[in-house]
């Protein structure tokens, strides 16, 4: 009768203290991984405040004055245009492309729709050095190599198939019942893609676009094989960088793509949510 | 002919009306291909047609020179020892950064989804977990430059603490590539993970442990099966990823080891070996379909 209260005296079993230290410790390993995750970013932002003449972490001196020489030297600030440009291009481009393809993917049943559907998703399995030579070989032939379309393209294949999984995965939860709604009430087509289903799959097509800014922002791997020393999106024009020398410039700079890059990550995380976009996220 | 046409009939409005309905599914179908053509240009003129330039160049071409229909391009690259073992590091790379962002994924994935009760701190950790993916592999691998060099902050901070006696080398090295590759793939492990993780139900494991299982017996026999497919999942989406990664083995490698990808930029950017670059891409695009196909094979029989 009175077991309860006897067994609460008791001292923890073996298996409750093991499991006790356990979740401790891995409670402390997951705080190590989290760490892991954000070292490599953190250390450049706070190199690039240096005050010295070479790169030290923790910085010593607190100073801008590699940023100001970033701002001050022509070929970088080009750099960082051109990415912003193409970026830029790649976010009006992809939803034109994207949103009408996933409409059709999700709300139409016709022969060929799961090849169709492999096909548009595709370039999230095909490595992305592959995509990066077969443009090139395929662009030389047709005289595109080596220009602003060249690397535009690949970015608009790689940004593509997100696009489509996001709008996709936000139009699953739209009832249909909307759609025939308004068509019944006389609404054409058009009307009624503008009126009903684009203001309910507004949060994808925004976590799509955003996205496929961020894809172009950060791509080297596909852009890699159309630069030359006047078009050199910023990523690139870093590795190149680096290969020869490392110093407080280039930190300033691959800190300042990381701030572009935190803007969009907050973005998404104030318009859908990180979570939100985080399920549609993994192939 | 009226009497066909009562209400005892068992065919649809609809079709009620011959004409009709083909003219409706014809406009439809029109509207469908208007729908798909700009995505339709992207994959027909910018996708399929690289990836087919490829395949041909790879039989078709030596050096920059065209020749007639020959493997003598996938030959010289089974035949090299180098290539073989450049093949094989990078299998072996992709294997061990696999292995160790499964370890961390499904520790990060299993107490973001199980552990963490407040709303702000779980988005947090979000954060952390996805701000990786929005920043430039080039960006991340140079900020490892900085922190593992042997006076880096890491070699300082473990000499600094008596962990060891003499600067470890964690840079230009396999240990480097693995640091920086498990770093890049680690979000996608914990975001497939976690999805999954979500989408058990919870009832499973209190009946387990109201029949008695301890908290260590519950989670082996009953959570980890039911979040193999997040598992199997993320360790596929990693290893392909890794196997194909460039930026991160050519940063931190410092030229000193060579991975697949980097033999193929050399060809296409330096040597001009355009052919045999070809045959390289063609055997990577091959390798990383294969381990799709055959891990999906598996998962379907999990």
């Amino acid at each position: 009768m009175t077991g309860m209260p006897a067994r609460a005296r008791e001292r923890p079993s073996l298996v409750e203290r093991v499991e006790r230290v356990g979740g401790a410790v891995m409670r402390g390993l997951v705080v190590l991984a989290l760490v892991y995750l954000l070292l490599p970013i953190v250390v450049l932002v706070a190199t690039s405040f240096t005050a010295t003449d070479f790169l030290v972490f923790p910085p010593r001196g607190i100073s801008l004055r590699w940023y100001a020489t970033f701002v001050n030297t022509p070929g970088w600030l080009e750099s960082f245009r051109l990415s912003l440009a193409v970026a830029a291009a790649t976010t009006v481009l992809t939803p034109l492309i994207g949103v009408p393809a996933a409409l059709v993917l999700s709300r139409d049943t016709f022969p060929g729709r799961q090849l169709l559907a492999s096909l548009l998703l595709s370039p999230l399995v095909l490595p992305q050095v592959v995509l990066g030579v077969g443009l090139l070989q395929y662009l030389t032939l047709i005289g595109l190599a080596r220009t602003f379309w060249a690397i535009l393209v690949g970015h608009v294949v790689l940004a593509m198939p997100y696009m489509i999984r996001s709008v996709m995965a936000t139009l699953a939860g739209v009832d249909p019942a909307l759609e025939e709604a308004a068509a019944d009430l006389g609404a054409s087509p058009p009307v009624t893609f503008f009126t009903v289903t684009l203001p309910l799959i507004k949060p994808g097509v925004i976590a799509g676009a955003l996205f496929a800014f961020v894809i172009s922002w950060t791509n080297v791997e596909v852009t890699m094989f159309f630069t030359t020393s006047l078009l050199n999106p910023l990523p690139v024009n870093i590795m190149n960088y680096i290969a020869y020398n490392v110093d407080p410039l280039v930190a300033a700079i691959s800190a300042t793509s990381v701030y572009v890059s935190l803007v969009f990550l907050l973005l998404i995380d104030a318009t859908v949510g990180l979570d939100r976009f985080a399920e549609t996220r993994p192939r | 002919m009226t009497s066909d046409r009562s209400a005892a009939d068992p065919t649809p409005p609809d079709e009620a009306a011959p004409g009709e309905r083909p003219r409706a599914v014809r406009r439809r179908g029109r509207v469908i291909l208007q729908l798909l053509l700009p995505a339709l240009v992207v994959v027909g003129v910018f996708l399929v047609p690289p990836v087919l330039s490829i395949l041909a160049g790879s039989v078709l071409q030596e050096k920059q020179e065209l020749s007639a229909p020959n493997l003598r391009n996938y030959l010289r690259f089974v035949a090299d020892a180098y290539y073989l073992r450049t093949l094989a590091f990078t299998l072996k790379v992709s294997l061990v950064t696999t292995l160790w962002a499964l370890v961390l994924g499904y520790l990060i994935a299993f107490h973001l989804v199980r552990s963490i009760r407040s709303p702000f701190l779980r988005r947090v950790i979000y954060l952390i977990v996805v701000a990786p993916l929005f920043t430039s592999a080039i960006v991340r691998s140079f900020g490892w430059m900085v922190s593992l060099g042997n006076a880096g902050f890491i070699n300082r901070t473990l000499l600094g603490l008596g962990i060891i006696d003499s600067p470890i080398r964690l840079i230009f090295n396999e240990t480097g590539i693995v640091i920086g590759l498990t770093h890049i793939l680690l979000p996608f492990m914990v975001l497939s993970i976690a999805s999954v993780l979500q989408g058990i139900d919870q009832t499973l494991e209190e009946a387990a442990m109201d029949l008695g299982a301890s908290r260590a017996v519950t989670f082996l026999t009953v959570t980890l099966p039911l979040s193999l497919p997040g598992v199997v999942a993320g360790s596929l989406i990693v290893f392909t990823l890794a196997m194909s990664s460039y930026v991160t083995p050519a940063v931190l490698s410092g030229g000193r080891l060579k991975v697949v990808p980097m033999l193929i930029y050399e060809q296409y950017v330096s040597v001009f070996d355009w052919g045999f670059g070809a045959a390289m891409s063609i055997v990577l695009l091959a390798l990383t379909l294969a381990i799709t196909v055959l891990y999906t094979r598996l998962l379907r029989t999990v």
